[in-house]
């Protein structure tokens, strides 16, 4: 048996591992993309246009049908064939000069989608553990998976949200849908009060900064400085800076004056050692489970709350709360806002 | 009647829809608003006294930067000391009755009444002999190393180790408390696994279960250390051999913590990933500790448990040892035809047909892994010495034992591997059994049972290779 | 409620009779009565339950120790109890595995007796459970064990006012060292046999939206399954889209 050396073995194992990844490393692996390139079909192209149609539609332009098959990952040739079968079915139709748009029947179609697609980025936020920055993509490919059945169920299972956890509207199953008041923080004033209630997750690359940056849903805000360099504004106690076009990924709610009040609120993360304060809510970001078991604890508002012990390594860091000592790590300590006394 | 009840879920659905989505967080603030109220008008703390100063002072201590970790580990060490040492006495007087009294007097007893030899080599070389391994080997550290944990806990001690260590879990995508269940598994990997019960949240439980194997158990730390002894303590100056088979030991056991880490982070960013993840841990004010109810519940509940379910698993593995060294297909046991179709593959990792088989046999339990690794290596060999086919044995002294495995073809290359292969294999069954109870999931159980052997096939393979290359 | 309603604790102590008390160990048996035990972990309930039964349960300072349910049971003035001991829980409004176990224990199971062990030192946390355990049932006893932590960390308890606030009895205990023991069992059976009869505390502070909204439920709940005693909970647990709640008046499990 020893008639392969070891030199002969080792670069077996390294072509077994070369091959392995190539074949296998996620979503760019070979067997991935052949599994993949064998579910799209037909419908899910016919899905992702008038999803596509949609979204151009609602910011109100004209739509050309080049820029739809231009704007889509698929082969020129099936998209146009597949959108001349959507015009037999009825679902667009053509208004001349290349120009296209959404019938009634294929507004109402997208609308299911774009139904799927929050309620899932909601399900996935509530019940399971996936990163933030997964939820789209898990999403748009469950968006073609659910019937309508399916949906209604898992709405309800939900409570029938109205919003996603970014802060969209989800068409409820009748095609009714909140607004989002508010404006882009990139045009807002100096000094203007609001609070967030809608981050963008497209792009990606803005959506990570924002995620990096620690940005929270529901947060309180005040604009500090507004130039086409950069927008600084103040959240819950801290300070945070964006290039004006990631700004523009988060709507503002305009607040009135009187609100005002909740701008003293700060992150548990930001106490000290030895202050004292008033836990005055927990963020919208802290979803699901974690929040369920926060308020059990005793993380409700008007509660009294200090430090209580430090880890040798910093973090975590266990709180008094209701006479008992909980110790909670750094990032969930930052979704929950108090008042320091 | 059907309909009024789906009415009652549609007025919910509908009222729910109406009322937003903080229902819970309202009713959370409401009961505590009453029962703020209610403290409010029952309860009087004496706010200069306040908590009690020993309890504060202490929790500063053992948490403090200065001297948060250096107790730790002295704590660890003291324990694990106690039971190393400790457990020496009892086991080697347990072995003197089960193995050198008992035994053969099962055997001549058996042969008085005239017993066929395939009967009393079934029963008492097989079955017998591997419970009373088994029982000679784990009883003794398992009834120190558990009540005495079982003491640490019961004063409130572990959640503070939980509190400082978590930040290095953390980072591992894991939970501070897996420090504990991990701590656990040096004792026994099935109760490890029992353990992981205090991490409420799923993907961080599911991790600690996955990788409880990673904590070298007690089966597993008499074939290091004897191991280590023969091989290890060899090549170094003799005055320092003690020294270097010692450390070679600690070196696997860290070896298999950063295992632990390291496959910790890969589950949570992989397979793991869409588990729910929560965190929170409270620490529990200081209590003594109730010794002796302690120790009487820690040996019914952990030791007794824990060793019952190995003796179920051992007894079996005895019996198939022995018919497999006894019967024979043509010229030769089955046992024989086994470790030669093994031979290529084992030398491949560097380690040889006996130890596969070996390792195959006591999936049921680690503790007869060098029994039985002698006997057959006896067998294949055509030495004299040892107890008869399919008759497991260890030897007093282990210089003994090194001749044999020398005469059976062993180096230093399949000393260190075989300490490798033994921290990095499939956990034994009664942990698998426990995983699959605790996860009730058949795929989890094959994850925790399959990754650790696979990890165990490729380093075993690339020191093989590597060391031949030099 | 013709019963003379607690208002006090110690309305009850001094008639315990400490020949009547029989441990059985594990002969569940064909008991008179079934006695939950219910609260935060770590508060004793298994040392109570050990007191009780004369069983040795493990029991951990470390939050989240008993996981699956024991069972034991004791005898005292010629009726017998089985005593069942719940993991600890902070609620019973999430959706944990523990949580499922003790709230369909006490929901579904109708124990005759909820013994609620709660740690006097760290009330206001405790009580969050307390409460909601008080939505469900009517037949509850409040253990407020640890009262010589209590005393060392220099908090002291009105156990009057709590009963008389809670509605149910109030027993102070040091389970650790059997101080409170004897008068818990007395209570516990004198519930049982209906010699005390509680009027226990409902949630007030809830929001008035809220309120409304739970009042219209439970008022439709109350109609269909006239026997329940428990409508608001049922309400608040439906509203909450509670699917286990939903499956069981669905199957009928709330039909008397
Ligand atoms: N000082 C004191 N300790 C107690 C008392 N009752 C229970 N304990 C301790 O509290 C810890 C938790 O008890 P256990 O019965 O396991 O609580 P469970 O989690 O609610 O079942 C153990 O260490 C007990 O010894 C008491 O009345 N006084
Ligand atoms: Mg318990």
């Amino acid at each position: 048996m020893n008639v392969s050396g070891p030199l002969f073995n080792l670069l077996v194992f390294l072509g077994v591992l070369v091959l392995a990844y190539v074949l296998f490393r996620p979503t760019k692996g070979w067997f991935w993309l052949v599994a993949n390139s064998v579910k799209t079909n037909h419908k899910v192209i016919t899905e992702d246009v008038l999803k596509q149609l949609y979204t151009l539609e609602n910011q109100g332009e004209h739509i050309l049908k080049k820029e739809v098959v231009n704007s889509l990952h698929y082969n020129d040739g099936t998209l146009e064939r597949v959108i001349a079968t959507m015009e037999e079915n009825g679902l667009v139709e053509e208004l001349g000069q290349g120009e296209i748009r959404l019938t009634a029947l294929g507004r109402d179609y997208a609308l299911k989608i774009v139904r799927v697609h929050r309620l899932w980025e909601k399900y996935l936020a509530e019940k399971t553990g996936f990163d933030k920055t997964e939820w789209h993509a898990r999403a748009e490919k469950m968006e073609h998976q659910l019937s309508h059945e399916e949906t209604n169920v898992l709405a309800t299972e939900l409570g029938n949200p109205i919003y996603d956890p970014h802060g969209d509207p989800i068409p409820s199953h009748s095609g009714e849908y909140a607004d989002i008041d508010g404006a882009h923080l990139n045009d807002l004033p100096v000094d203007t009060v609001g609070k967030i209630v809608h981050i963008e997750d497209e792009p990606e690359v803005y959506y990570r900064q924002i995620l990096a940056e620690n940005i929270h849903i529901g947060s309180v805000i005040r604009v500090v400085e507004n130039t086409d360099r950069r927008v600084l504004f103040y959240a819950e106690g801290e300070e945070f800076i964006l290039a004006p076009e990631v700004a523009r990924n988060l709507t503002i709610e305009v607040l009135e004056t009187q609100e005002e009040l909740e701008e003293l609120a700060v992150r548990l993360s930001a106490l000290g050692t030895g202050e004292k304060a008033e836990i005055l809510g927990i963020s919208k970001e802290c979803r699901g489970d974690s929040r369920r078991r926060l308020l059990d604890l005793g993380f409700v508002k008007g509660t009294p709350i200090q430090i209580d012990l430090v880890s040798p390594l910093q973090n975590p860091k266990a709180y008094l709360v209701k006479g008992t000592t909980i110790a909670l790590r750094d990032d969930q300590a930052a979704k929950i806002l108090i008042k320091k006394m | 009647m059907k309909d009024s009840v789906e009415d009652i879920i549609e007025l919910s659905n509908d009222l729910r829809w109406k009322m937003g989505g903080d229902f819970h967080d309202h009713i959370t603030e409401s009961i505590y608003a009453d029962a703020s109220e209610i403290v409010e008008a029952t309860v009087t703390t004496d706010s200069r006294k306040g908590r009690n100063a020993v309890d504060v002072t202490i929790d500063r201590i053992v948490t403090s930067r200065k001297w948060g970790f250096p107790i730790m580990f002295l704590v660890l060490g003291v324990v694990l000391w106690l039971t190393i040492i400790g457990a020496n006495y009892p086991s080697g007087l347990l072995a003197e009755l089960l193995l050198d009294s008992i035994h053969p007097a099962l055997k001549s007893g058996a042969a008085s009444l005239h017993f066929p030899w395939w009967l009393s080599g079934f029963l008492i070389d097989g079955v017998y002999l591997a419970l009373a391994w088994v029982i000679a080997v784990m009883l003794p550290p398992m009834a120190i190393f558990f009540p005495l944990f079982t003491l640490l806990e019961d004063f409130g001690y572990l959640p503070r180790v939980a509190f400082n260590l978590d930040n290095l879990f953390k980072k591992a995508g894991a939970h501070g408390k897996q420090a504990l269940t991990m701590s656990m598994g040096f004792g026994c990997n099935a109760a490890g696994v029992v353990a992981t019960r205090i991490i409420d949240s799923p993907r961080e439980r599911l991790i600690a279960i996955i990788t409880n194997n990673f904590s070298l158990c007690n089966g597993r730390w008499p074939t290091q250390i004897l191991i280590a002894t023969i091989f290890v303590g060899a090549v170094v100056p003799k005055a320092l051999s003690g020294t270097a088979a010692v450390l070679s030991v600690i070196g696997i056991a860290v070896l298999g913590m950063a295992f632990m880490f390291t496959s910790s982070w890969l589950l949570s960013k992989t397979v793991l990933k869409g588990q729910v993840s929560t965190f929170n841990l409270e620490l529990p004010p200081y209590r003594p500790p109730r010794f002796w109810k302690t120790l009487y519940t820690s040996l019914i509940d952990r030791t007794l448990i824990v060793l019952w379910r190995a003796i179920v698993f051992a007894a079996p593995a005895g019996a198939v040892i022995w018919l497999i060294s006894n019967i024979m297909i043509g010229d030769h046991s089955i046992a024989y035809w086994m470790i030669n179709s093994l031979d290529g593959f084992g030398w491949l990792i560097g380690l040889n047909g006996v130890i596969l088989v070996a390792y195959i046999v006591a999936i049921p339990a680690n503790e007869i892994v060098i029994p039985t690794v002698l006997m057959l290596t006896v067998l294949v060999t055509g030495m004299s010495g040892g107890e008869g086919a399919g008759v497991m044995f260890e030897l007093d002294s282990a210089n003994a034992t090194g001749e044999i495995l020398k005469a059976g073809g062993w180096t230093l290359l399949t000393a260190v591997n075989l300490m490798l292969f033994s921290l990095l294999h499939n956990p034994c069954s009664t942990t698998i059994y426990t995983i699959y109870r605790e996860t009730k999931s058949a795929k989890w159980t094959a994850v925790a049972t399959l990754m650790p052997l696979i990890m165990g096939f490729v380093v075993t393979f690339l020191v093989a290779q590597v060391w031949r290359l030099f | 409620m013709e019963k003379n309603v607690v208002s006090s604790a110690c309305e009850v102590c001094p008639q315990y009779n400490p020949d009547g008390l029989k441990k059985l160990g594990v002969n569940v048996e064909n008991t008179d009565y079934v006695v939950a035990l219910a609260g935060n972990p770590n508060t004793g309930k298994s040392t109570v339950f050990n007191a009780l039964t004369g069983l040795r349960q493990h029991t951990g300072n470390w939050p989240g120790k008993t996981v699956t349910r024991a069972e034991g049971a004791f005898g005292y003035n010629d009726k017998t109890y089985k005593l069942v001991d719940l993991p600890g829980t902070y609620s019973l409004l999430s959706t944990s595995e523990d949580e499922e176990v003790a709230r369909n224990f006490i929901l579904f199971g109708k124990p005759d007796v909820t013994v609620i062990v709660v740690d006097a030192g760290r009330l206001e946390r405790n009580l969050n459970l307390v409460l909601q355990i008080l939505e469900i049932t009517d037949k509850a006893v409040l253990c407020l064990n640890l009262m010589d932590e209590a005393k060392r960390n220099h908090v002291e308890v009105n156990e009057r006012a709590l009963a008389k606030r809670l509605g149910v009895p109030v027993v102070a205990a040091s389970a650790r060292f059997n101080k409170g023991i004897p008068e818990l069992i007395d209570v516990i059976s004198q519930v049982a046999t209906g010699k005390i009869a509680c009027k226990p505390h409902r949630i007030t502070n809830v929001p008035k939206h809220i309120n409304d909204a739970v009042k219209k439920l439970s008022d439709q709940i109350k109609q269909r399954f006239p026997n329940v005693p428990n409508s608001r909970w049922i309400a608040f647990r439906l509203l909450d889209g509670d699917q286990r709640i939903i499956e069981a008046l669905r199957e009928g499990e709330f039909e008397l």
